[in-house]
């Protein structure tokens, strides 16, 4: 039994990654933008089947390469014609407008690609176990993993260490005084709408391998992502990623007592954090309204 | 590190959006097609979206054809026949009864049609009862839909899932071991067939070991799968279809579970089949109708025109869509009538022509039961196509309908006529 936990824990950890980068793009959107963006999910499929399309073309590494960053143009070209003009109003409007979005998004790939599953091919000595013990260590999670925490390092020294990342944490925290101080607001929220996007390009390109190809994808992906932020804390990117190493891990444990539970048990953590800390595992007390 | 900041958004926004969300899963499907007067109407409730939408859409293009031809023969009783498309959701049965309700009360379709999802087609089959209205199960095989529950309008085509489970169990039994495990869906399909399996495993000597319910559209499969690696079966049996059962078994076969224990299930589907690596095609199984007959009469011919119409070689989805239209016109036919009661009486024992049947042995409707009995083909996956690409299934026997089908005692249906 402490074998099967153990494993669970680990493997928990691997779906955590996962759910955790894919929210962390949509933790940035919201920070900086007031914007919930539905069409994160919808995204996310845009970039596997991005993936899928390329990785005929110029191969498994080129597509994941090349995948998030044609997704991520479509995201600038998005909140550029569509989502600017909603700021400013409240944040239903642009909730309405993702929503919608998300919706254009999955038929799109629908209508292109198909209902179906096309196969989305691994490269050979990336899809066997790393060892008959722990079987569950195939060689493309732990790449994934290790894209995962590049990313996830990347985009914290960019935030930390960069003018870009200056700007965008002083945007989250003033905006006004921001565009005062000669910043230019507009590209600012931008770029960072591109980079929350790229993130959901790469989860698609990533989950593409890992899941496999269907419409639905990201649809499937997208409230877990919402619930690693509300647990994390709203605002804290650092939550953002405990919150969904933390459901990731639940979901693994729940798998293994009460599998019927294993999909609730995320809503029942929201409902506990709800409940006990309102404002999230690392979300600042009074900064949340 | 954390960037906590002063984001403004309400944190009841954000809970609402996703009570928004929640809601859009059970967003009103569309019509998809006009429809015309003086026609004869088959509403066809079925998925065209979500995990089932391959299934539903190749169900669709067997069914046009269907109609196509009727249409070309001189309609049913001189009028035209028409279908009058609608999705049903691949999970929601709220929806598929909604939508089932509207085409008899609105649309007065003659015949209804669906579905791919079992418990939606339960939904469906008592509102059609209710209203008196012919219904024909082109593919959902949760057994009760013609066994407990059976109701003297409500016909289907495709098998019970206890069919299914004793064509392939002695395969599974003799060739691979006793004790398995199951991967189960979480819903009155995956229900029904891992009793059939359990019930059929049994009576051959075998046992359950374990196994657990997954829940529909489930992406990530990893946990079950390290559950089932520490049970140590002889077989891991995946019962998952649709986009669940490629997901499952690429996963199960990327962590090399193949190479410790046997990997197998009841029911396979050509659409799976396309959609998984080629390393992942694997196991043993049973189809429903496969189209590489080379010597069943009119395959060949009924293989062109499919491949005409949509670019692909039909599925058993594609012949469960085609000859679940094609019966109901034949219904109509043999009772001279679109009367419910008239029609649902010509179908009792009626054979199917064999350029409709399509199989070896021939298909009837058992008389009592009204469940279609045909031929199953049990065999294995293919890494590769054998006589083209698309020939992932090697067939290695077919198996009659009569020999693996129980008895009309077994199945617990009393058919109750109206007075």
């Amino acid at each position: 039994m402490s074998q099967l936990l153990l494993f669970n824990v680990s493997n928990g950890l691997i779906t955590g990654a996962f759910y955790a980068l894919m929210a962390l793009g949509l933790s940035m959107i919201l920070n900086l933008s007031g914007v919930i963006n539905f069409a994160h999910g919808g995204f996310l499929t845009v970039g596997a089947y991005f993936a899928y399309e390329l990785q005929q073309r110029i191969g498994f590494f080129g597509a994941l390469l090349i995948a998030p960053v044609l997704t991520a143009l479509i995201g600038l070209v998005v909140e550029r014609l569509l989502i600017r003009p909603l700021y400013g109003r409240d944040p239903l409007y642009s909730l309405l407008l993702t929503f919608g979005l998300a919706f254009i998004l999955v038929d799109g790939v629908r209508i292109i690609w198909g209902p179906g599953s096309p196969p989305y091919e691994v490269p050979q000595w990336l899809t066997s176990p790393l060892s008959a013990t722990y079987f569950f260590l195939t060689g493309y999670r732990v790449f994934m993993v290790v894209l995962v925490v590049l990313a996830v390092a990347a985009l914290f020294y960019v935030l930390n260490y960069t003018k870009l990342g200056l700007r965008i944490r002083a945007g989250t925290k003033d905006l006004e005084t921001l565009s005062t101080l000669g910043v230019n607001t507009r590209i600012l929220r931008n770029l960072n709408f591109g980079l929350g996007i790229y993130l959901a390009g790469l989860a698609g390109a990533l989950a593409a391998g890992f899941l496999g190809l269907s419409p639905g994808l990201g649809t499937a992906l997208l409230m877990p992502s919402f619930v690693a932020i509300i647990i994390g804390g709203l605002g804290s990117l650092l939550g953002t990623l405990l919150g969904g190493l933390l459901i990731g891990v639940a979901v693994g444990l729940t798998t293994v007592f009460y599998p019927a539970a294993s999909e609730a048990v995320i809503y029942v953590m929201l409902g506990v954090v709800l409940v006990v800390r309102p404002r999230g595992l690392l979300g600042e007390e009074g900064r949340v309204h | 590190m954390s960037l906590n900041n002063g984001f403004k958004l309400p944190r009841r926004k954000l809970l609402q959006g996703g009570a928004a969300l929640a809601a859009a899963q059970i967003a009103s499907p569309f019509i998809l097609t006009a429809r015309a007067a003086d026609t004869v109407k088959f509403g066809w409730d079925n998925p065209l979206t979500g995990v089932y939408a391959e299934p539903g859409k190749n169900e669709l293009i067997g069914a046009q054809l269907a109609i196509a031809q009727i249409n070309a023969k001189g309609g049913i009783l001189g009028r035209q026949a028409e279908l009058v498309v609608q999705d049903s959701t691949s999970g929601d049965a709220g929806v598929a009864v909604q939508v089932a309700r509207k085409m008899i009360d609105q649309d007065k379709v003659n015949f209804l049609m669906g579905n791919v999802n079992s418990a939606l087609a339960i939904g469906m089959a008592q509102v059609a009862n209710e209203k008196g209205v012919l219904m024909m199960d082109p593919g959902g095989h949760s057994d009760t839909i013609t066994g407990a529950t059976c109701h003297w309008n409500v016909f289907r085509i495709c098998n019970t899932t206890q069919t299914e489970a004793n064509a392939i169990a002695p395969t599974l039994i003799k060739d691979y071991g006793k004790k398995w495990y199951y991967i189960t869906p979480d819903y009155a399909f995956g229900h029904a067939l891992e009793a059939g399996m359990v019930k059929a495993c049994a009576a051959l000597g075998g046992t359950r070991i374990g196994g657990d319910l997954t829940p529909l559209g489930t992406s990530d499969y990893s946990a079950y799968l390290i559950k089932a690696e520490a049970a140590k079966p002889d077989v891991l049996i995946f019962l998952t279809q649709g986009t669940d059962m490629i997901n499952a078994l690429k996963q199960a076969v990327q962590f090399g579970l193949d190479k410790k224990m046997h990997l197998a299930g009841a029911q396979q589907e050509l659409e799976a089949l396309e959609g998984l690596p080629p390393e992942a095609r694997i196991g043993n199984w049973v189809m429903e109708w496969y189209y590489n007959q080379p010597n069943v009469p009119h395959v060949a011919d009924f293989n062109k025109l499919i491949m005409a119409k949509s670019g692909k070689v039909p599925t058993a989805r594609t012949w469960f869509g085609y000859a679940g239209v094609w019966s109901c016109a034949l219904a109509a036919a043999g009772a001279k009538s679109l009367d419910a009661v008239k029609m649902a009486k010509a179908l009792q024992g009626m054979h199917l022509p064999p350029e409709i049947a399509l199989c070896p042995d021939g298909a009837f409707f058992r008389a009592g039961q009204n469940q279609l009995i045909a031929d199953l083909y049990v065999g294995n996956a293919l890494h590769t196509g054998k006589d083209g690409p698309d020939d992932l299934f090697n067939v290695t026997t077919v198996v009659k309908g009569t020999t693996v089908a129980g008895t009309l005692a077994e199945t617990g249906c009393k058919l109750v006529w109206p007075a």
